[in-house]
């Protein structure tokens, strides 16, 4: 029934926080049986917003579908003791959220445990968030208007990047054991915040070098370049980014700015972030009267690394993603179906499972029971 | 914290990758002990070392000294070959023939011009993986584009979901695309090395870097295809959740004027009495009627409006160890840099301190994922560009010491970069 690079594998989540079902997803995404052990009132992505229409409150969630298709829910109150002790022991990986304590690693399984800080004495009672992740890594202070307030990202996105990166971990040992490189139990930790760091630990050791650090500078003004942002065009948002002399003098080409392609204040990315005030009501205005399709496919095939910004509503019909079936379908316990992304990556001998069933709150639970 | 990790012990990745995504994504892999080979030329260095390299730059050793390149390939060890010339092209295959991986992030061209597509890769071993991540994947008619993290972030439709909706689309301010294809490069190679661990088989790996910032943007996605209209841009106002923004404190010391802001989010109604109790007066005339998430969402502008009232007398530090002492999701809006003098991660050893010939000690983030209550250790700063040329190339593939020499005199390895076009 499971076919995929990870068939075979069995995964626990005890945690059911949107970074332990990420990670398990990418698991489930290649094959693995992922099974999701959950509280009589199931686990609490089920509530999350927003919903889909015509299915019963627990299974309605369509972050928790997005999150948890083709994964098996048991509620484990159901299970007896030896039950549960079997499906625990016959597990390759047991996910967590650091609340369940007493779900140890056991013969040569990985315990993962994902949370916002680890463990350690500083912030052993702080409450974590996402946007408490990107104040402390640095990046919320850079983001917006030069006056404040700083931005937060929205959404989870410092959660995904923690599963993410327990998947990178929790993986490498599940090799490692099978690979005979670890025979004991392991215990793993990701801490959600130094997951986070991965966007600034290079600045980090830049200041400490330097002495200087990123401030906000307005909104889609950063270090180390410019031009680079999002600028509104007749038919729709370009993405721009001119990095190197070239790129620059290109894209001084396409706007019909020939004059400031061979200024020598332009030729470094420093030296066009100094002078940004100037250039950037030029840039606007003359991108505002052209195609952002057009300009967009002259500049890669110049290589300039432009891109179409999509709304929502045009992502799920652009050409790129529709060939490559970017997006796919799961369906929901009631019938619903709701289109989502894919896994992001693809392996060509053993590809990935495509869309798939979200499964009722403890639809799993009589496969397990067997004693 | 000295030995270096066996997870991937026996495991050897080709690293033909360059700048950040890909590198980092070989770095997670070479942490866990493979061993990572990391493959540039003279001329064809990884432009991470520099993207405006000039005779000058090269006199003083620029390429040892880029953070940004030091950062991402520790661990790892560094050959140069030419891959433009047939040598250096037989002798990358004969890397090849001896490794289990190659992981690459060039746009889709330049493999096949180099004579170097996967077929190629394939008859010289195979069994061998290649793990291909340009941003826009491998198929399509996009495969050849090209693109930095920012360019990943833009197609991935992310700037739509953040910011004033008075802005233009709002972007992370990092080149956020680049991170993110770093973990998704190391999930998708470990995945294909389960299969070849189980099997032998190796096969080719798609790695679609704007495909991969859709999960982290999942909440508009979702917002768009559930309800059927766009996810709103509200700057820091929450559609469930208030208070929920960053408010002005006092400036630091050390500034003018500048408010230091503080990053204030409340998920529950617990949170919120706590938070009353901590402010005092300042939001007393908000009753019992406002206990609940949503009565307060619907006046988030005037709770909004006090609570700034009350941090602008606040030091920010100060008001965020007691807010968070009071079970308040509570930050000061930092400095990365000050992440490097952080109680907590140093309690947890998060950075370790590397000595680097060019550049001294430096600090490196750990793998976010500890292993028994350690993290993983760092122990090998970024190689040097062709420091194990005579270890990879010699003691591996079998050159003779005169064989190198013949090389080295042809241009086709060194340990010092060239302007393009100046081999001899």
């Amino acid at each position: 029934m499971f076919e995929g690079a990870l068939a075979g594998l069995r995964v626990v989540d005890i945690g059911g926080s949107v970074s332990t079902q990420y990670c398990a997803k990418l698991f489930a995404d290649h094959g693995a049986e992922v099974i999701n052990l959950e509280p009589p009132n199931g686990f609490a992505t089920r509530l999350l917003p927003p919903v889909v229409s015509n299915e019963h409150s627990s299974n309605a969630s369509a972050l928790h579908g997005w999150l948890n298709a083709n994964k098996r829910s048991v509620v484990a109150s159901a299970l007896n003791e030896v039950d549960i002790k079997r499906v625990l022991t016959s597990a390759a990986l047991l996910l967590d959220d650091g609340n369940n304590p007493g779900w140890l690693a056991t013969g040569v399984n990985v315990r993962s445990v994902i949370s916002w800080f680890g463990t350690g004495e500083s912030y052993a009672n702080y409450t974590g968030s996402d946007g408490v992740c990107f104040a402390m890594n640095g990046m919320l202070r850079t983001i917006g208007r030069i006056e404040g307030p700083p931005l937060i990202p929205t959404g989870y996105q410092a959660q995904i990047v923690g599963g993410n990166t327990a998947f990178i971990g929790s993986l490498g040992e599940v090799i490692a054991s099978e690979l005979g490189n670890r025979t004991e139990p392991v215990n793993l930790e990701t801490s959600i915040m130094e997951a986070m760091m991965c966007f600034t630990e290079v600045g980090v050791v830049g200041s400490y070098n330097s002495g200087l650090h990123a401030e906000r500078m307005g909104v889609n003004r950063f270090p180390p370049t410019y031009p680079m942002g999002v600028y509104p065009c007749k038919d729709g948002w370009l993405g721009v980014t001119a990095l190197t002399p070239s790129q620059w003098h290109s894209f001084c080409e396409l706007l019909d700015m020939q004059e400031f392609a061979d200024l020598p204040l332009f030729q470094t990315a420093v030296g066009r972030l100094e002078a940004a005030d100037i250039l950037e009501p030029m840039i606007q205005e003359k991108l505002l009267l052209l195609s952002a399709e057009d300009v967009f496919y002259r500049g890669q095939q110049q290589a300039v690394p432009l891109a179409r910004v999509p709304t929502m509503e045009e992502l799920f019909r652009v050409d790129q993603f529709v060939e490559r079936g970017a997006f796919t379908s799961i369906n929901f316990p009631a019938g619903t179906q709701l289109t989502v992304p894919g896994t992001p990556f693809r392996l060509f001998t053993t590809p990935p499972i495509a869309g798939g069933q979200v499964a009722a709150l403890g639809a799993h639970t009589g496969n397990y029971q067997n004693d | 914290m000295t030995d270096r990790a066996t997870t991937l012990k026996g495991i050897r990745i080709v690293d033909l990758s360059m700048g950040w995504a890909g590198p980092l994504a070989a770095r997670h892999l070479a942490d866990m002990g493979a061993d990572v080979i990391k493959v540039e030329s003279c001329e064809r260095f990884d432009w991470w070392r520099s993207w405006e390299a000039t005779p000058e730059w090269i006199a003083d050793n620029g390429a040892e000294k880029s953070e940004r390149y030091n950062g991402v390939n520790r661990n790892k060890r560094n050959v140069t070959l030419d891959l433009e010339s047939a040598e250096g092209r037989e002798l990358f295959l004969q890397l090849v023939k001896k490794s289990n991986a190659v992981i690459e992030n060039f746009s889709g061209s330049v493999l096949p011009k180099l004579g170097l597509d996967y077929d190629t890769l394939k008859q010289a071993n195979k069994d061998i993986i290649l793990v291909s991540m340009p941003a826009f994947g491998t198929t399509g008619p996009w495969q050849k584009f090209r693109a930095y993290g920012s360019t990943v972030e833009q197609a991935s439709g992310l700037p739509h979901m953040n910011g004033f909706a008075e802005d233009l689309p709002t972007m992370q301010h990092v080149a956020y695309g680049d991170a993110v294809g770093g973990l998704n490069g190391a999930s998708a190679m470990l995945v294909a090395l389960r299969h070849q661990a189980r099997t032998g088989e190796g096969q080719r790996v798609d790695l679609s870097q704007v495909e991969g910032l859709f999960p982290l943007g999942i909440h508009g996605i979702l917002h768009q295809s559930a309800l059927d209209e766009a996810p709103p841009r509200n700057g820091n106002a929450h559609s469930e959740f208030a208070p929920h923004g960053v408010y002005p404190c006092l400036p630091d010391s050390d500034s003018d004027s500048e408010p230091t802001w503080l990053l204030v989010q409340v998920f529950d109604d617990n949170q919120w009495l706590a938070l009353k109790r901590v402010t005092g007066e300042a939001l007393a005339h908000f009753d019992k009627s406002y206990n609940s998430g949503p009565a307060r969402v619907s006046v988030a502008q005037q709770i909004d409006e006090a609570l700034a009232q009350w941090t602008s007398t606040q030091e920010a530090n100060s008001v965020a160890a007691v807010l968070q002492g009071a079970g308040i999701a509570a930050a000061v809006a930092r400095r990365a840099f000050d992440a490097l003098h952080d109680p907590h991660l140093n309690e947890r050893k998060f950075w370790q301190w590397q000595e680097r010939v060019f550049v001294g000690n430096q600090p490196n983030g750990s793998a976010a994922y500890q292993v028994n209550g350690q993290p993983i250790a760092i122990v090998n700063p970024a190689p040097t560009l062709g420091e194990h040329n005579t270890e990879v190339l010699g003691e591996l593939l079998g050159q003779t010491n005169a064989q190198l020499e013949a090389l080295e005199t042809k241009g086709i390895i060194g340990t010092k970069p060239r302007m393009p076009g100046t081999r001899s």
